[in-house]
């Protein structure tokens, strides 16, 4: 049943099968003929759309052949601009070059100040006072005989040990000429010296070229004159006995350094060779940066030295000279470095073989520094002065004109000092330093006959002492707070013994350089900066400063080598060349412009 | 417990090896004197990127500083474009190990 009823379906899906495959022969049948029908017509339209595609195409061909050379053209445009870039590049470069701020650096300073100084003397015999109203009671009156006086002079110059001092002193004629002398002592009692307001002007002009390839010359030129004053008096006691030795007047290793004209002196110029053999190693000479060296730069709100410069508290001095250095890369000791410095500090000339032959002045320092970082700097130093001369050259002093006469021995300096930078202290930073020297004397045989058979720290005037080494101390504290407000306060303290000497004369006291004291000098000091943006440099900046200071002298003869210092409280009217001070004041204020 | 002392015998040679080798594997030292051109200081004043062009090749490096003591250089203008410098970085990373002005005067 179910096999019947399932054939007769598939008779019929045959038959409608077969239906549909005539229906379909049908249709394509119609399809064709109606597409040969059709196709009579298209060879009229397709070659009418041929035409119009090759002009299209013909018109793109040229649109691209187009195309192409404009490329081309912008591609030698391109390559013109380019070349024109490079050459505009090169010709900038090249000026660039020649640009005078790529080689050349200028900068400088200018400062203002003003001074109000205040001294107590100790009574004294003035030797040139006593030596000129002899000379002027012989001209005058006969008595003492010129002649005496003159002879008497020679022989005194002629005096060049110490033994040929005690001859000249225990001849007879001598000694009655001398106990004249005592009817012409000029006593000056005990006074206090004042000057209220002393101005100043410094300016300062700094040039820095690189030359060539590891080679440059720096050069500083330096005025410094009074106000209303074009020489060196107001600070050298003009017409009266000076105070100290190193403001006698202005020679050549205080050139610039002390107020006397307005004359741009020179005041540094020296060459520079650096990165010899690619190592970090220097060599060189010329007018040195030997002054103002660290810790000064705290209170004088300048840069810290870096390689160059000396410890200020054993040399303070413009010296001519030299310098090979080298500063190892040791990781353990960042910034160390080391150097050999000479320099000459005095010139003799040709030799004088009949006299006591005049040697040129020398000194040579090893400085070793272990450590300079802004935490913490650390130097030893040690120099030897040889040939230690009695007088600089100066002229129109109290003295009149001055000059070497004599070489007196060597001294010998040590000195161990260290500064420092801590951060975060309260809303500032702290910088501090201590330093500590050590000077030495080797006398030779020499006495100096223009200062009364005095020789290297010894005797007296006409008081001569037998040549022996003096041993000298000194330290140096001190402090400066740096707030953010730009206000830095410090406090200095320094003390110096009874045989101490140092080289600096070139120091920024007025009195007489604080480090060279024999006794004990105080001072305090605030720096304003003017919150001004820098225009000129990266230095440039403008600053207040107002300081005291208060030395305490113990001793005379601070900064002088010639002569022995005797204790203050000893003095009482004896001859001396210098008017002794035992205390002395110095309020100060200054503007100062570095650019 | 043969093993286990095998294990750790190999273990501390290795960590030795790796100790003694790892100096050695760590970047050399370059050293170089140039001119500073560019200082990028970083906006937290904690890092700063220095390029140096060598006074010898004319090639230019640049040098990433981390050590507070050039940081301050830079920052109040102790060290600035133009300057000389002798600075020693290690060629992995080029991190600064020394960065000072050439010495003189």
């Amino acid at each position: 049943m179910c096999t019947k009823n399932r054939k007769a379906p598939r008779r019929n899906e045959q038959t409608k099968h077969e239906g549909k495959i005539i229906m379909s022969h049908r249709n394509i049948t119609r399809n064709l003929l109606a597409s040969l029908i059709a196709g009579l017509f298209i060879p009229l339209g397709a070659q009418a759309a041929d035409a119009e595609l090759m002009k299209k195409i013909e018109a793109m061909a040229k649109e691209i052949e187009s195309l192409r050379a404009q490329v081309q053209a912008n591609q030698e445009a391109n390559k013109q601009a380019i070349a024109d870039v490079r050459e505009v590049k090169e010709k900038v470069q090249k000026n660039e070059d020649k640009a005078l701020d790529k080689w050349l650096t200028i900068g400088g300073d200018y400062q203002f100040r003003v001074d109000s100084l205040r001294g107590e003397t100790k009574p004294f015999t003035d030797v040139q006072g006593t030596f000129q109203a002899a000379q002027y009671s012989a001209m005058t009156t006969g008595t003492p005989a010129l002649s005496t006086l003159m002879t008497f002079s020679q022989n005194m110059s002629a005096v060049q040990t110490y033994q040929q001092a005690r001859a000249f002193m225990g001849n007879a004629t001598n000694q009655a000429i001398m106990g004249g002398l005592n009817n012409f002592a000029a006593s000056v009692p005990a006074y206090k010296p004042e000057n209220a307001s002393l101005y100043t002007n410094r300016f300062g002009l700094d040039l820095n070229a690189k030359a060539t390839q590891d080679v440059t010359v720096t050069a500083r030129l330096l005025m410094y004159k009074t106000f209303g004053a074009n020489d060196d008096s107001a600070i050298t006691n003009g017409g009266a006995t000076p105070f100290f030795s190193d403001r006698v007047g202005v020679f050549d290793g205080t050139l610039g350094h002390i107020p006397s004209s307005s004359y741009l002196n020179v005041d540094r110029v020296y060459a520079t060779w650096s990165n010899i053999a690619d190592q970090d190693i220097w060599f060189s000479v010329g007018r040195r940066p030997s002054t103002h060296g660290a810790p000064s730069n705290l209170r004088n709100n300048t840069p810290r030295p870096g390689t160059g410069g000396t410890p200020a508290l054993l040399v303070d001095y413009a010296f001519d000279g030299m310098t090979i250095g080298w500063a190892p890369d040791i990781d353990a000791l960042p910034g160390a470095y080391g150097k050999i410095c000479y320099g000459r500090g005095y010139e003799a000339g040709f030799s004088k073989a009949l006299t006591n032959s005049l040697e040129d002045t020398d000194m040579v320092g090893l400085s070793i520094v272990p450590i300079d970082t802004d935490a913490l700097r650390v130097w030893a130093q040690y120099n030897r002065g040889m040939n230690i001369f009695d007088a600089p050259k100066m002229a129109n002093t109290y003295f009149g004109t001055t000059m070497p006469k004599t070489n007196l021995g060597d001294i010998d300096w040590y000195g161990l000092g260290a500064m420092g930078t801590i951060k975060r202290v309260g809303p500032g930073e702290l910088n501090w330093f201590a330093d500590a020297g050590l000077s030495v004397t080797h006398p030779n045989e020499n006495v100096s006959s223009q200062f009364g058979f005095q020789g290297l720290m010894t005797g007296a005037f006409f008081n001569p002492e037998a040549p022996s080494s003096k041993t000298g101390s000194a330290i140096y504290l001190g402090l400066r707070y740096d707030l953010p407000s730009k206000t830095k306060l410090g406090l200095e303290y320094n003390h110096g013994s009874k045989n101490w000497i140092t080289f600096a004369p070139a120091s920024g006291d007025s009195w007489t350089s604080k480090v060279g004291t024999r006794g004990n000098v105080y001072e305090v000091y605030a720096i304003q900066e003017l919150d001004s943006k820098p225009i000129s440099s990266r230095f440039a900046k403008s600053f207040f400063r107002l300081g005291f200071q208060y030395y305490d002298f113990k001793y005379t003869g601070s900064n002088n080598w010639v002569g022995a210092p005797v204790r203050m409280s000893d003095v009482n009217g004896q001859m001396m060349t210098m008017a002794p001070l035992s205390k002395a004041y110095n309020a100060y204020a200054t503007f100062e412009v570095k650019f | 417990m043969r093993k286990s002392l095998i294990q750790l015998i190999v273990s501390i040679a290795l960590a030795v090896g790796a100790l003694t080798v790892a100096p050695i594997a760590s970047a050399d030292d370059v050293k170089m004197v140039g001119v500073v051109t560019k200082i990028k200081l970083a906006t937290d004043g904690k890092s700063a990127q220095a390029t140096l062009k060598d006074g010898k090749s004319g090639e230019s490096v640049t040098i990433n500083i981390t050590d507070d003591e050039t940081l301050d250089k830079f920052k109040d203008k102790r060290i600035q474009e133009g300057d000389e410098i002798r600075a020693k970085y290690d060629n992995a990373g080029n991190k600064s190990k020394s960065f000072k002005k050439t010495a003189g005067c």
